[in-house]
């Protein structure tokens, strides 16, 4: 369901966020080998809470409530399943330890139990494409259709990974606890890659619906600051890759005209960035740059607060951004790298300089199959009044690309590609 | 409408047992859910009175016997109720055919006008 309407008296995505909570609430206290029982038990609770709460009104306490019809849930569960349960030795124990409390938790323990969750889908018995699934059914609440839809996978397959990710932590009884800070900190760097890839799928999938790709960005944000907020969370990269997020969020809406097109960078009207999120990401990134580390999310929000301070596309400051990309490179070696500082070096020094680098690069096969490859080479050739070549690559560009807004900005260059052409002609004919 | 019988009438929420829920709803559809029945009791305020939802615990007392689950047919599922007061039963089926589930092709909702014998 894509559309969110506002609903009266609860804060968007409240379902959607509460069961992250409460599943990470409960499978701390039950073990991350039982998070499908405890699903289903918060699953059951936000069900009851549909039927109950239109007609007796929201209670007091909403997040006590749901935790306690849940608990009951869990506690039901983990009775009627004692004879097929391997790890049944505790189970007594555990009811009877949960039949006395209140069911009140603090918000800070709720957090640092999400923060865990974070860390247990990071976990490397999880294999990778099968902890960004485990994350967003989790921490965010999505079912199995909407993961399919926000990722671009079948429903089969996010069912098949979610399965093993499952399956993964079944053998898992003892997983982090958040004290444990040389257990998390080796995760860390997977925890990143979750939050980033999260990110990156939402901020430039081929998914058309914009208000589902930017649901992803806000919960990598979401998630990105849970981390930063606790001391395990203290590590540059981290500040880093939330400089990134803000900075690319920043720009968000400006990435497409009025019918939904896409605008080039160059295209984009600066006034529409967001200068409340550009000031917070470059107050991250000042709190990244301390102690020795550089990763590829320090490079990243360099290049693009270069882009969020640039006063226009012409004041840009190309030779910097061709300097960031030859970094990111050395820290994460991409061709895809030499392709954009080819760009920057274009911008800087002419489409020729852009063009050598392009052409002293051995490419990859999958690189030169991909869009971006020939459409950055369609546009330097174009520029360098080469329309011949121009066309070629245009035209291998514009077939390959995977939306209709890629082919519609394709087709536009194309169109300008053959009217350069025709004014050097006449430029030959008067000087010929 | 005969001065005996009651301005008020029950209405009995069922669903194909094997279809409800279809599948389960999503957290996010579930809040889409709690928005549009809120939305609907709060438009027919004046006419709603309150309601409850029905567990599956149940029995069934037929001649003095008693068998456990509250379906004498299993096909359907009675699984809550409403009460409408208002002026009359097409009023009454206005009403719930506005309410989340009233074109759902699984739910059918029975209304029946009370009697009002009591007195």
């Amino acid at each position: 369901m894509a559309d969110i309407e506002p609903t009266p008296g609860l804060p968007e995505h409240y379902f959607r966020h509460e069961f992250g909570r409460l599943v990470s609430v409960l499978s701390r206290r039950f073990g991350v080998h039982r998070v499908e029982l405890c699903e289903d038990a918060v699953q059951t609770a936000l069900l009851r809470a549909v039927q109950s709460w239109p007609q007796r009104g929201l209670p007091d306490d909403r997040s006590a409530w749901l935790y306690r019809v849940a608990l009951n849930e869990v506690l039901g569960g983990l009775r009627r399943g004692k004879r097929t349960d391997t790890s049944a030795d505790d189970i007594d124990e555990l009811v009877a330890e949960t039949g006395t409390e209140e069911g009140v938790f603090m918000e800070n323990e709720v957090k640092d139990d999400q923060l865990r969750m974070l860390f247990v889908s990071a976990n490397p018995e999880i294999p990778r494409e099968s902890q960004i699934v485990f994350a967003l059914k989790i921490l965010c609440g999505f079912s199995v259709e909407e993961i399919a839809l926000r990722l671009f996978q079948g429903r089969e397959a996010v069912y098949k990974r979610l399965q093993r990710a499952r399956s993964a932590l079944r053998d898992c009884i003892g997983e982090p606890e958040l004290a444990d800070v040389g257990q998390l900190a080796s995760r860390l760097p997977a925890v990143l890659e979750i939050l980033y890839l999260l990110f990156t799928e939402g901020y430039s999938s081929a998914q058309p619906d914009r208000l589902i790709r930017h649901e992803l960005c806000e919960e990598a944000i979401r998630l990105g600051k849970l981390l930063e907020e606790h001391p395990v969370g203290a590590a540059p990269e981290v500040a880093a890759l939330l400089a990134l997020m803000y900075l690319d969020t920043a720009r968000f809406e400006s990435r497409v005209d009025g019918t939904g097109g896409l605008l080039l960078l160059e295209q984009q009207d600066r006034s529409r960035w967001d200068r409340e999120l550009i000031q917070i990401g470059i107050s991250y990134l000042h709190g990244a740059a301390r102690g020795e580390s550089f990763t590829r999310y320090h490079a990243e929000a360099a290049i693009a607060a270069e882009h969020c301070l640039a006063p226009t596309y012409k004041e840009t400051r190309w030779p910097e951004i061709a300097r960031l990309y030859q970094m990111l490179d050395s820290v994460s070696p991409s061709p895809i790298n030499t392709l954009n500082r080819a760009i920057a070096i274009a911008e800087w020094q002419g489409p020729e300089a852009g063009l050598a680098l392009l052409e002293a690069l051995k490419a990859p096969s999958w690189l030169l199959g991909y869009y971006l490859w020939d459409a950055t080479l369609g546009e330097l050739y174009r520029r360098s009044g080469d329309s011949e070549r121009a066309t070629v690559h245009l035209t291998r560009a514009l077939d390959a690309a995977p939306t209709d807004a890629e082919k519609a900005l394709l087709r536009r260059r194309l169109e300008a590609c053959s009217t350069c052409s025709d004014r050097t002609a006449n430029v030959q004919r008067l000087h010929g | 409408m005969s001065t005996t019988q009651s301005n008020k009438f029950l209405c009995l929420f069922r669903f194909a047992a094997a279809g409800w829920p279809a599948k389960p709803s999503s957290p996010q559809e579930m809040q889409a859910q709690y928005a549009a029945w809120k939305a609907w009791m709060t438009k027919f305020e004046k006419e709603l009175l309150p309601g409850d939802g029905l567990t599956p615990a149940g029995a069934v007392v037929k001649g003095g016997n008693v068998t456990d689950g509250p379906y004498i047919e299993s096909k359907e599922v009675v699984a809550s109720y409403s009460l409408i007061e208002t002026t009359s039963l097409e009023r009454a089926v206005e009403i719930i055919k506005a309410c989340p589930v009233g074109m759902d092709p699984n739910a059918s909702i029975e209304i029946r006008q009370l009697g009002g014998y009591g007195g």
